[in-house]
């Protein structure tokens, strides 16, 4: 889409100039009032902390500042200074370095109150290093200043408060926006935007760019149905629905994320509703081949971890199955009842069976070197029709693989009874063998290596062969 | 005295699959190559990290075994940790069993010890990445054996650190030998024909066609018609009820047997999906000949992507839903030509 090539919104309609910016006089004042004195080369504070609500300007002013005054921007964000060699690093090649020929440095720490005590441990000091060394202004923006862990870096600087924005500065704004983009916009439309914005202006304009995009009017309904849906978690039934009326790839998108499920429970959902909603066979064929190719991307995912590709998998399982729906594009606005992924439903049902199922299959697995899987697929058919058949030869394995009564039961239905009766008479037998025995040795024939680590059972004359000789223990 | 495990031994049956596995390298008497070279590893008492590729029913498992035996004796579970990668293929296991065994000290008369990886493929990319720096930390005192149906799937890095065996399928000769050999152990008559049954049935994979062989004896005599029999039984009828119903535009119908199949039975994708290829190409399903073709190819995308994909009915719907779509096709062209 052309739309998305172009810059952001919050980004193209950054204030370039200190007095741009939207209402705070009070901080401009005090912010050209403390540039002044680093002009002059005596700053009574060497930084200043920016604090308010989110949207109302800290960072923009900033970068007005290094517009306005010809500083060049050195900035780390939270994620960057998380340790104190991270802070002295930049301490280091930005504040000292006040070259000849080097243009001036504006060092900005963004939301220092995401420092966090223990894992940033030394972070606070550093940064105190920081301010005490520098040549250079240094900026801290925080939400809250009122940390306590950042009283001795408050102490430090010039504090300087954003007040959070009015509704009516949001809203001018928003329609000076409107003129430049040549958007036509209902003027309630643009006071529900910012209202909801709560005097976050970077919030309202990415929200206005959100409506705007794919839209050439914008008009309260459409604001309501897109801004409103899309702080709310809904029930997977009415994302679901929802996905399934899309029209438009973006729809498709934003339906999708309305959702608090992760990706392959979304598609569980998506499979499990389909054939209800969608009843033309060829558009069913049609969005089951992009759910499976979106089931493709999450394999990929989970096998290469590249989380990159969930774009392609949201994108495949909304709008490929949205738009698969051409030869009866009414049958998704038919009301149908959706229901719970049976899967998951028919799997909580059959969890006993299934446990017993994989205990059975561990065991066997064990004995011949091959996984739970590959016994449930590869042998556990073949031992089933032992058991179905031949109750002896059934009781000699149940005793060889210690089976208890009900894995005999799962194994077979029809022949239980008889297969059990075998198996007593054999651990009847075993019990009885082994009492009346003397010390003298049975041989026992074809008998299996041990399994279980230091048991051995073997006969004396296989020892001797490979590298016995050489490995044996004295 | 008698110990109860040992007579229970002689009273009891192991599943034949496991009884007649060769223990030695000497006993093994296909894969004649590999076999080879694995002794010259216990003549120079030394070996590299192996990884052994193949089809399954192979001899890679069998081989693995008889290789640490005939290295440390019938005690080698001592010196060798066995892994199953499949039911064991996180990063965690790996860093926490894979990495204790492999780095602790070595007994003093060994030289090295094992680790026997099973399933490899299966591992997650994170632990073959943790996998591969403890070949290359421990390498002093541990060695490691991975077992891989595809090689691919082991990343780059681990398969150069491995000397690569290549496992053939195995040929008719030698699993009918093989097989008739373990009759006459079990004293059972048998026919050849059957025999060679067992093999086309069981496609070059030893494992299976000793299960086969074993079902069959527990049904009577070991014949042509009750190994057919056997493979109808251990192949369950619903699939094909599955396909009926897919095909006669009964998608939801298809799609609970399917669930069924998987949740209650326990097929995996993969095996389903391949018995579903059996039945379109078998004369029970009744669909024109180049309908055959057509599902044919998709069959065998659906199966790629099952490899490839994250959900086995996810994909297996696909292909029910192309089946529907293939079933309302042909019910318009046979209604076209009743109403000519």
């Amino acid at each position: 889409m052309l739309v998305s090539k172009k810059i952001p919104w919050v980004i193209k309609y950054r204030p370039r100039k200190i007095d741009e910016l939207v209402n705070q006089d009070d901080a401009k004042a005090l912010v050209k009032a403390w540039l002044r004195s680093w002009e002059s080369g005596k700053p009574e504070k060497k930084a200043a902390l920016f604090y308010g609500p989110p949207g109302s300007g800290k960072t923009s002013m900033v970068e007005a500042i290094c517009r306005e005054y010809g500083y060049q921007l050195v900035e780390m964000n939270a994620s960057d200074y998380r340790r104190a060699s991270d802070i002295e690093r930049v301490a280091k090649v930005a504040s000292l370095q006040k070259g000849l020929f080097a243009s001036k440095r504006l060092i900005l720490l963004d939301e220092v109150d995401g420092v966090s005590g223990v894992a940033d441990e030394g972070a606070i000091e550093a940064i105190l290093d920081l301010i005490e060394t520098t040549k250079n202004p240094v900026v801290m923006t925080a939400n809250d200043p009122w940390d306590v862990r950042l009283r001795p870096v408050r102490d430090k600087s010039l504090l300087v408060e954003f007040k959070r924005l009015t509704k009516t500065e949001v809203l001018n704004l928003l329609k000076k926006i409107c003129l430049n983009e040549k958007l036509i916009c209902d003027e309630e439309a643009l006071k529900f935007i910012a209202e909801k914005s709560e005097g976050d202006l970077r919030s309202a304009i990415n929200d206005l760019e959100a409506v705007a995009e794919g839209a050439g009017k914008i008009t309260l309904d459409l604001v309501k149905q897109i801004l409103r849906a899309r702080d709310r978690v809904l029930e997977p039934f009415e994302v679901v629905r929802n996905i399934l009326r899309s029209n438009y790839v973006w729809q498709a998108k934003q339906n999708a994320s309305q959702t608090d499920l992760a990706p392959d429970e979304l598609m569980q959902w998506i499979n499990e509703n389909l054939p209800l909603q969608i009843t033309d066979p060829e558009d069913l064929w049609r969005a089951y081949e992009a759910l499976s190719k979106a089931d493709v991307y999450m394999g990929r995912i989970v096998k290469s971890g590249s989380w990159d590709l969930l774009a392609y998998a949201t994108e495949l399982m909304s709008a490929g199955v949205a738009l698969s729906i051409v030869n009866d594009v009414k049958s998704k606005y038919r009301w149908v009842k959706y229901q719970f992924p049976s899967k998951i439903r028919l799997m909580t049902q059959t969890k006993e069976a299934r446990a017993l199922r994989d205990t059975i299959a561990e065991l066997i697995g064990r004995q011949v070197h091959a996984s739970k899987q590959k016994v449930i697929n590869y042998v556990l058919p073949y031992v089933r029709i032992i058991f179905d058949n031949n109750p002896e030869m059934a009781a000699k394995i149940a005793v060889g693989l210690n089976l208890t009564d009900s894995m005999v039961r799962y194994l077979t239905q029809r022949n239980a009874d008889a297969v059990l009766n075998y198996v007593r008479e054999l651990r009847k037998a075993i019990s009885e063998e082994v009492k009346a025995s003397k010390p003298s040795k049975t041989s026992s024939g074809t008998s299996p290596p041990t399994k279980g680590k230091g048991k051995s059972t073997q006969t004396k004359e296989k020892e001797g062969r490979g590298l016995d000789a050489f490995f044996k223990k004295t | 005295m008698l110990n109860v495990d040992e007579v229970s031994k002689t009273l009891s049956e192991l599943l034949w699959a496991e009884k007649y596995r060769p223990k030695t390298l000497d006993e093994i008497v296909n894969q004649t190559e590999v076999v080879a070279r694995l002794k010259q590893f216990i003549k120079e008492k030394n070996m590299p990290h192996l990884l052994f590729a193949g089809p399954p029913g192979t001899g890679k498992t069998t081989a693995a075994h008889a290789l640490a035996r005939d290295f440390y004796g019938d005690d080698y579970r001592l010196y060798m940790l066995e892994l199953n990668a499949s039911d064991e293929r996180g990063i965690d296991v790996i860093r926490t069993k894979v990495k204790e065994f492999a780095r602790s000290k070595l007994p003093a008369d060994v030289p090295f010890k094992i680790v026997l990886l099973d399933e490899a493929d299966n591992m997650t990319a994170d632990a073959q990445q943790a996998l591969r720096r403890l070949m290359e930390m421990y390498v002093t005192v541990s060695r490691f054996i991975l077992i891989a149906n595809y090689p691919s799937k082991i990343i780059e890095p681990i398969q150069s650190r491995c000397a690569v065996f290549r496992f053939v399928a195995l040929k008719k000769e030698d699993v009918v030998s093989r097989l008739s050999w373990i009759c006459s152990q079990e004293k059972l008559k048998c026919g050849n024909d059957a025999l060679e049954t067992i093999y086309e049935l069981s496609e070059g994979d030893m494992r299976r066609a000793i299960n086969i062989l074993q079902s069959t004896a527990a049904l009577g005599e070991i014949t042509v018609s009750n190994v057919y029999k056997v493979v109808g039984l251990a192949h369950p009828k619903e699939v094909r009820e599955m396909i009926k119903a897919a095909l006669s535009g009964n998608f939801i119908k298809a799609r609970d047997m399917l669930r069924s199949l998987m949740v209650t039975y326990g097929m995996s994708g993969v095996d389903i999906i391949k018995q579903i290829h059996r039945e379109i190409m078998s004369s029970e399903v009744d669909i024109p000949e180049s309908v055959r073709v057509e599902l044919a190819d998709y069959i065998g995308e659906i199966q790629f992507r099952v490899v490839e994909g994250a959900d086995d009915e996810i994909q297996l719907n696909a292909l029910l839903a192309k089946m529907a779509l293939i079933g309302r096709k042909l019910a318009e062209v046979q209604a076209k030509r009743v109403g000519k």
